[in-house]
């Protein structure tokens, strides 16, 4: 595929939907209501340009009504622009939803057929790919049985299956890849490699920030149907991340106040069955701060970070232990410091203060990490405090990091002769 | 006209689509196929009955010059009544029924609206082999007969074409299904199935019915089915240019609005 032109341009594209206020469908709306008064104008889509190259993987990001599947849509000639003008150049296979035109009552078999068709291929060209495709969804002992017996499992297998072996030029997906179990997700993103190897233009809407790192060439980010930033898709990324993050760590810092306001019911609640002399330190408020010792609530895997616990102890404690676990969003605990016996206070003194823990480098990957923090005594048997995920905090990375740690280590130059291993 | 080839590119689709519609259509009933021919023979009963029977139609001689059955004269009309009715109705449900599958895939919208063509051509064939058979058995058969093949492409175009005005229509005002099974139903009877045109007085208060069901295009395809079916006579040439001129430009005008106001039918299905 060495065409000279771009697949996909884009030119000042908007679309306008009809919002109405009453579904149209009679007569006499007709002659009782003015024309303009039955629906609101929407604008989906505003004066967008863009163009995306022969071979490129594009991205389309932006949160749920940013007019990206709108977008998608009529790149894939579903819906037309209400002004402006998209030109396509090579066959187009759309995947805005697996195993759309699917007959309930036919068999797998009659289904691909009915399915690649639909997809613009000639019966011939089905022939070819029957087995591949019947290979590919796993589904071989039930091809000759009606898909309705299907789950929706091998119903969505079969479905992708057929869409990405109708060789398109250009494909177009939205979101539907999410699909499946694990192994079926890998052969999915495994195909879309390969697809992108062999010079496939694919545009592709996703929420996956990872997806669009790893894939994508190029990428748009949208929001109310514009277009906000559009380049390398790193670029893109971090632009929208840096928006987004302002509005993310206002959220997490709402909910993180929801959360210590019931911590602090609960705590009276406990106060009343426990006396106050059955506790002799509560933790005041937990804090993660940056490299300033300013709170935040967003770092970069490697920066520094420090934890802060503010005590208010009540007496004299003896030998504290100060502990805290971090774990990720699936609930893998991360790490769990807890004050050595060698850093302990041989007796901390009545009174309010706060202790730091310091990370010299965060060396997590990106993702939601909540942290939870507990006081035991010396024997670490009472549990003097305990907050079960006081805070969230959250990582980003610059460069994609699969795994939960990032080692910090660095490639040396490769050297000549024979390492340790002979 | 690019509309054309891209439908040719899409034949496949049509092909398969056709395919489904009869494949799905008497899964699960015990009697399967044979209710393509139960169903036509017993609207024939019907009618034989009340209009044969209780009102006393009578039926003309049939073109080997002894044979006057009713029956038989009605199920020359009929034929040509339900193939074009299952197509003008057919559409409207097509596109309907299409339309969660156009909100996900590009396919030129008439494609369903084809698909279902296709599948009335094939009723109309097996009922019109059943009428050919029985006549061949009361030995009232003649060339004339290839006349219905005829018959069926140019009042197919006919009727695929105020199909597909109405179907886009009726996406956007869903009074068009209405007032289409009402317009049908009025058709049927301005239309000499169950009676003979020659029953009709030339006028009534005024009115000229003879004239009005003689320009019913409907009447002149009834009239050929008659001829090739049962009058065993070749139609006027100037009756038989007409209703190919009538087909053509209906066939073409409804394509052209089609064409036109499918542009934005996928929102709205």
């Amino acid at each position: 595929m060495a065409e000279s032109g771009p697949a996909i341009v884009v030119d000042d594209v908007s679309k306008r939907f009809r919002l109405y206020k009453e579904r149209a469908g009679s007569v006499k709306e007709m002659f009782t209501k003015f024309r303009n008064e039955r629906y609101d104008d929407f604008w989906a889509v505003k004066e967008v340009s863009l163009q995306v190259e022969h071979g490129q993987v594009y991205g389309l990001v932006g949160h749920n009504g940013s007019g990206k599947s709108s977008l998608l849509k009529m790149m894939a000639g579903i819906l037309k622009p209400t002004m402006g003008e998209i030109r396509t150049d090579g066959r187009i296979s759309a995947l805005l939803e697996l195993g759309a035109g699917f007959h309930p009552d036919l068999t797998g078999r009659e289904n691909i057929y009915l399915n690649a068709s639909i997809l613009g291929l000639q019966r011939k060209e089905v022939d070819g790919l029957f087995d591949e495709i019947v290979d590919f969804s796993g589904l071989s002992g039930f091809i000759d049985s009606p898909v309705k017996h299907y789950s929706s499992g091998m119903f969505v297998r079969l479905g992708f299956s057929v869409a990405v072996h109708v060789n398109p030029q250009i494909l177009i997906i939205d979101e539907v890849i999410a699909v499946g179990d694990e192994e079926f997700q890998r052969r999915c993103f495994e195909h879309l490699y390969k697809l992108r190897n062999n010079g496939v233009t694919i545009v592709m809407v996703t929420h996956s920030l990872q997806i669009v790192r790893q894939m994508c060439d190029r990428a748009a980010w949208l929001d109310h149907g514009q277009v906000m930033c559009e380049g390398p898709a790193v670029d893109v990324v971090h632009e929208y991340l840096d928006k987004v993050n302002l509005a993310e760590a206002q959220r997490l810092e709402v909910e993180d106040e929801l959360r210590a306001e019931m911590d602090r019911a609960a705590e009276i609640a406990q106060r009343v069955s426990t006396s106050s002399a059955d506790r002799p330190i509560v933790l005041r408020e937990v804090e993660v701060l940056d490299e300033n010792k300013r709170p935040t609530r967003l770092f970069r895997t490697a920066e520094p970070m420090t934890v802060r616990f503010h005590y208010e102890s009540r007496a004299d404690v003896p030998e504290p232990i100060f502990s805290f676990a971090i774990e990720s969003q699936n609930g893998v605990l991360v790490a769990n410091p807890a004050l050595p016996v060698s850093r302990r206070p041989e007796m901390l003194r009545s009174g309010r203060g706060f202790i730091d823990y310091e990370v010299p480098s965060l060396a997590v990957g990106p993702g939601e990490y909540s942290l939870s923090a507990a006081i035991h005594d010396k024997d670490a048997m009472i549990v003097l405090d305990k907050r079960e995920r006081i805070l969230t905090f959250r990582v980003d990375t610059d460069e994609p990091i699969a795994g939960i740690m990032d080692l910090l280590g660095e490639w040396q130059d490769p050297e000549i002769g024979e390492g340790t291993t002979a | 006209m690019t509309a054309a080839t891209e439908l040719w590119a899409y034949r496949n689709l049509i092909y398969n689509l056709t395919q489904r519609e009869l494949r799905s259509r008497y899964k699960k009933s015990i009697l399967g196929w044979a209710w393509s021919l139960i169903n036509p023979a017993s609207t024939l009963l019907i009618y034989t009955l009340v209009f044969g029977v209780i009102f006393g139609a009578k039926s003309p001689v049939a073109g080997n010059g002894h044979t006057a059955v009713f029956a038989l004269y009605l199920f020359a009309g009929l034929i040509i009544w339900n193939y074009f009715q299952g197509i003008v109705s057919g559409s409207i449900s097509a596109l309907q029924s299409a339309g969660p599958l156009l909100n996900k895939v590009y396919f030129p919208a008439a494609c369903p609206a084809i698909a279902h063509v296709f599948t009335v051509v094939l009723q109309a064939l097996i009922e019109g082999s059943i009428l050919a058979l029985i006549m061949i058995g009361l030995g009232n058969v003649s060339f004339t007969l290839i006349l219905f093949p005829v018959v069926l492409v140019f009042l197919g175009l006919f009727a695929l074409g105020l199909g597909l005005v109405v179907s886009v229509y009726n996406v956007y005002l869903r009074d068009v299904g209405y007032l289409v099974s009402i317009g049908m139903n009025l058709l049927f009877y301005s239309t000499p199935i169950v009676y003979q045109i020659t029953q009709v007085p030339e006028s009534k208060y005024g009115i000229p019915l003879r004239a009005i069901i003689n320009a019913n295009p409907l009447t002149k395809f009834v009239g050929l089915s008659r001829d090739a079916f049962y009058f065993l006579q070749w139609p006027s040439l100037m009756t038989f240019v007409g209703v190919i001129i009538i087909s053509l430009v209906t066939f073409v005008l409804g394509w052209l609005i089609f064409i036109r106001k499918a542009r934005n039918v996928t929102e709205e299905l």
